[in-house]
């Protein structure tokens, strides 16, 4: 069954999980939006401006950054290859442009980024399955009897830890009743995967290691983790005396 | 959940979380990739020593010290052929730099004999090698073609694209990451 699903979204076509889930996202997060009080219309427009900024922004910045190889084949700069691409510069792009249309249409800051955790959500359990379809963010070997055969190596599956956990993550938001304090859901949604992340990292084969052995993602996702409880009990100190 | 109590138990799961950080420690200090060949990036490209269409025979851990390009392709294979002419611009380009194509032909599922003419026809330089047997093609766990590995001086993958053709700035931006 696993080798069918790897066979089927084998790269590239192991995108088209993450595709499936920003469309699910969406209409999930479309589904409950007006209980935040945005229309639905400029929170449509807010996520295609965003996608679209995020496919442009990504590889603009990877031709600019690459300025001379595109001189010599200017062609290229239209090519279909995904990887003339740079995924962080598309990101701050997408945030950057998010943040200006919000402004612009005067969106509620935390409000809308609880109308969007149903999609970060949906698209954190996308990602974990195309993970898993073209075998990368690959787990340490092990003697494990739930071990996984990858990369000529028995290994721990942490695609599917990952997925549980994030699967478990969107229940829990979805199913829980609505609070008043506008923020929590995204502030839950992102201590949850820091929390997440920070436990499943120390089975991973493919950590990047700084000062002897240490794990740079468990340190940016204890940081994100603290973030987050902070910023809840601000929020909830703000509503209390407001 | 009182405020204190709350707080109390935010600071414990922060502590919590740091003591499992200081316990998950990798004191092999590496992570699995260089060690096992394995054809993914940062892994140790699989070895294999294969014929030329001349009858020499190459072997790519004799490359080691110098960046290779290894390209699984075929003649019936649209993409392979419309990036071939771009391989061997560039392979011309960054040769004098130590730079080099192999690319491995995969005849057990190809016409053996066309593949001299295809070769000839394009005037392409770069050395072809045959994998007769389809050794490469299950050593490299080709699913589709084109398939393309970028290996490092080292010998470890510094990337994988699956598919193409590739665009020439591509093949120029990963090759000139791999000749610094």
């Amino acid at each position: 069954m696993l080798n069918l699903f790897r066979s089927l979204f084998a790269p590239p076509r192991h995108l088209i999980l993450v595709f499936a889930a920003v469309w699910l996202g969406l209409t999930l997060a479309e589904k409950r939006v007006s209980r935040h009080g945005i229309l639905k219309e400029v929170f449509d427009n807010l996520v295609y401006y965003s996608i679209l900024a995020y496919a442009l922004g990504g590889r603009i910045l990877f031709v600019l950054e690459h300025l001379q190889v595109f001189i010599n084949s200017p062609l290229s700069i239209f090519s279909p290859n995904i990887d003339l691409f740079d995924p962080l510069g598309a990101l701050a792009t997408a945030i950057l442009v998010g943040v200006v249309y919000g402004q612009r249409q005067k969106l509620p800051f935390w409000a809308t980024l609880d109308a969007l955790t149903p999609l970060f959500a949906t698209l954190a359990i996308g990602l974990h399955l195309s993970h898993l379809a073209a075998g990368t963010a690959f787990g340490r070997p092990t003697a494990l009897p739930w071990g996984m055969e990858l990369w000529n190596a028995i290994r721990h599956p942490t695609q599917v830890y990952e997925l549980i956990a994030s699967i478990f993550i969107f229940a829990f938001l979805w199913l829980r009743k609505p609070g008043s304090l506008a923020g929590f859901d995204f502030l839950c949604f992102t201590a949850l995967t820091a929390g997440s992340r920070l436990i499943l990292e120390a089975f991973r084969g493919d950590s990047s290691l700084i000062f002897n052995g240490i794990r740079s993602t468990q340190v940016a996702a204890w940081f994100i983790l603290a973030a987050a409880l902070i910023a809840g009990e601000i929020l909830r100190t703000r509503e209390k005396t407001a | 959940m009182q405020q204190t109590q709350r707080r109390i138990l935010f600071l414990i799961l922060l502590a919590a979380s740091f003591a499992w950080i200081l316990f998950s420690v990798d004191k092999s200090g590496t992570s699995t990739a260089g060690k096992i060949p394995a054809p993914k990036t940062g892994f140790l490209a699989p070895d294999f020593a294969l014929k030329t269409l001349e009858g020499e025979t190459i072997k790519l851990s004799d490359l080691r010290g110098h960046p290779v390009l290894v390209n699984l392709w075929a003649t019936w294979c649209p993409p392979c052929r419309a990036e071939m002419q771009t391989l061997e611009t560039v392979y011309n380009d960054y040769k004098d730099q130590g730079f080099t194509v192999l690319a491995v032909n995969m005849t057990s599922e190809d016409d053996p004999q066309a593949v001299l003419p295809f070769v000839t026809e394009r005037g392409l330089t770069y050395p072809i090698l045959l994998d007769n047997k389809g050794e490469i093609a299950k050593a490299y766990q080709m699913k589709s073609l084109p398939s393309s590995f970028f290996i490092n001086r080292d010998g470890t993958i510094n990337e994988v694209v699956i598919g193409g053709p590739m665009a020439e700035a591509l093949l120029r931006t990963r090759i000139e990451e791999m000749l610094k």
